[in-house]
């Protein structure tokens, strides 16, 4: 019950904040029709109570699934095992995220449809898959993160000099988007796992960096894309 | 009055639906083969993802219905107004709020505090977080007002980052690298970049489009910086702790 009441709490102090604003906003600058802004308060209700059974749900099902998956794999001690579901798991989970979709169209609008859909969807998840094995790498072997960040984004640069410019900012955009509000919990609890079994309880923020490493996959595969195609 | 409350809410719960559905796979799985848990755990873990899946859809149907036609009217009025240096403070506050309201940020920030042991305090972050995020959209304001080019802010961003993150705690460098893709949710995706979008339509000689993904781009930069920026503060705390904690250790060495 506690756990709910301070959930409950929590989102109170993240969503009125920003109600209020734009409530300032609203009878000060902007004075939209009285039907909009009730239509307004609607959306911060559901988003309220959206907001709290997420959280809810994340604590109680994400996150423990996440994380032992995270130690199961690592308890079998087969590298290639880890590593295999690691880009099983971060390819699997982009293709399910809804906001790649919405990004492929945009992308395909710029892009005049020289880029089909199916071919960009694959590509980032395939590339969301390829750094998620990597992070499970570095893990293993205590490869210091800032080698496969240099090295990410220093590609990152070179490949955004060979493309046309319209792609840079989309690629951008799509490494922020594919990691989405379900693969944010489940990839963090997953890394978590992974390095307490491989390093104990203390170093478990060896664990973070996974989201960050993913993100690098599908700026570079939009970047490729923009140098094939564009 | 006409209020369009649950209009595609069905599509909506379809797409967390799919979203959601390979890691229950994927942990039907795991659980046959390696975990076998007791049935009491396997309910829990299930009404975990029931509650996901709920609050998940609500939370975009909110968005979708409320937040995001409202941003983009918003950002109609705003990109309209004759005084637009305006639009820097207000870029700054929304952005400052919103990713407060921001589900995988909740997430992160709490995760960080359990697993470094209260070491970065949940506040702390957030707010680093937010500053972080307020300064980039306050940015892409300035950027969309005077039409500079996307590179003056990316190019220099990730340089600095990079020369910052080799004097920070290893523990900052990777939540700060995490937090970049963690703050471009649902929220800045969205209702942000709807706004955004709705000014950039306004002001002549902008791509609404483009213009868009490169503040998304922006955002996903500016939260990396100032958590290093907050790593750098907290290793000169600990360098100082140090000295005094050593200087300490030399006195009573003397008293002796």
């Amino acid at each position: 019950m506690n756990n709910i009441k301070e959930t409950v709490l929590e989102v109170i102090y993240s969503i009125l904040p920003i109600a209020i604003v734009i409530t300032i906003l609203q009878f000060t600058v902007i004075w939209l029709p009285m039907e909009a802004f009730v239509q307004f308060l609607i959306g911060v209700l559901f988003v309220g109570v959206g907001l709290t059974l997420f959280l809810l749900g994340v604590n109680v099902g994400l996150l423990p699934v996440g994380e032992m998956i995270g130690s199961a794999l690592t308890k079998t001690k087969m590298i290639w095992v880890i590593v295999f579901f690691g880009f099983l798991l971060g390819a699997v989970v982009t293709f399910a995220e809804p906001d790649l979709r919405v990004l492929s169209s945009q992308i395909e609008d710029v892009s005049e449809g020289a880029i089909p859909q199916s071919i960009l969807i694959t590509s980032v998840a395939i590339g969301v898959g390829i750094f998620v094995a990597l992070a499970m790498f570095r893990i293993v072997f205590n490869v210091p993160i800032i080698y496969l960040l240099g090295g990410g984004y220093a590609l990152v640069f070179i490949l955004a000099a060979l493309a046309p410019n319209s792609f840079v900012p989309i690629s951008f955009d799509a490494g922020g988007v594919t990691t989405g509000p379900l693969t944010v919990p489940f990839i963090l609890a997953l890394g978590v796992g992974v390095a307490t079994v491989i390093r104990g309880k203390t170093a478990s923020s060896d664990g973070f960096g996974l989201v960050g490493l993913a993100s690098i996959g599908p700026i570079l595969s939009v970047l490729i894309l923009g140098v094939i195609y564009g | 009055m006409n209020l369009h409350i649950f209009e595609g809410f069905g599509s909506t719960m379809q797409e967390v639906a799919i979203a959601l559905l390979p890691l229950a796979i994927l942990f039907a799985v795991f659980h046959f083969v390696f975990l076998k848990l007791p049935p009491q755990r396997l309910i829990g873990i299930t009404i975990g993802f029931l509650l996901a899946f709920l609050g998940l859809s609500l939370f975009l149907q909110g968005v979708h219905i409320g937040f995001m036609p409202f941003g983009e009217k918003m950002g109609n009025v705003l990109g309209g107004l004759s005084s637009k240096w305006l639009l820097i403070p207000i870029g700054f506050v929304i952005g400052f709020f919103a990713i407060y309201a921001e589900p995988a940020v909740a997430v992160m920030v709490e995760q960080a505090e359990k697993v470094s042991g209260g070491y970065i305090p949940e506040k702390l972050l957030l707010y680093t977080l937010s500053i972080g995020v307020g300064i980039s959209v306050s940015l892409s304001m300035v950027r969309l007002i005077f039409g500079f080019s996307l590179w003056y802010f990316i190019i220099p961003g990730y340089i600095i980052a990079f020369v910052m993150a080799r004097y920070v705690p290893k523990t900052f460098m990777t939540i700060a690298f995490d937090s970049g893709g963690v703050s471009t949710g649902p929220m800045t995706a969205t209702f942000v970049l709807a706004m955004f979008t709705g000014i950039a339509g306004q002001i002549d000689g902008r791509d609404p489009l483009l213009d868009g993904f490169g503040m998304v781009a922006m955002v996903a930069l500016a939260p990396i910086l100032s958590v290093l920026t907050l790593g750098i503060l907290y290793s000169r705390k600990e360098k100082s702790q140090y000295v005094s904690d050593g200087s300490r250790a030399e006195a009573h060495h003397y008293d002796r």
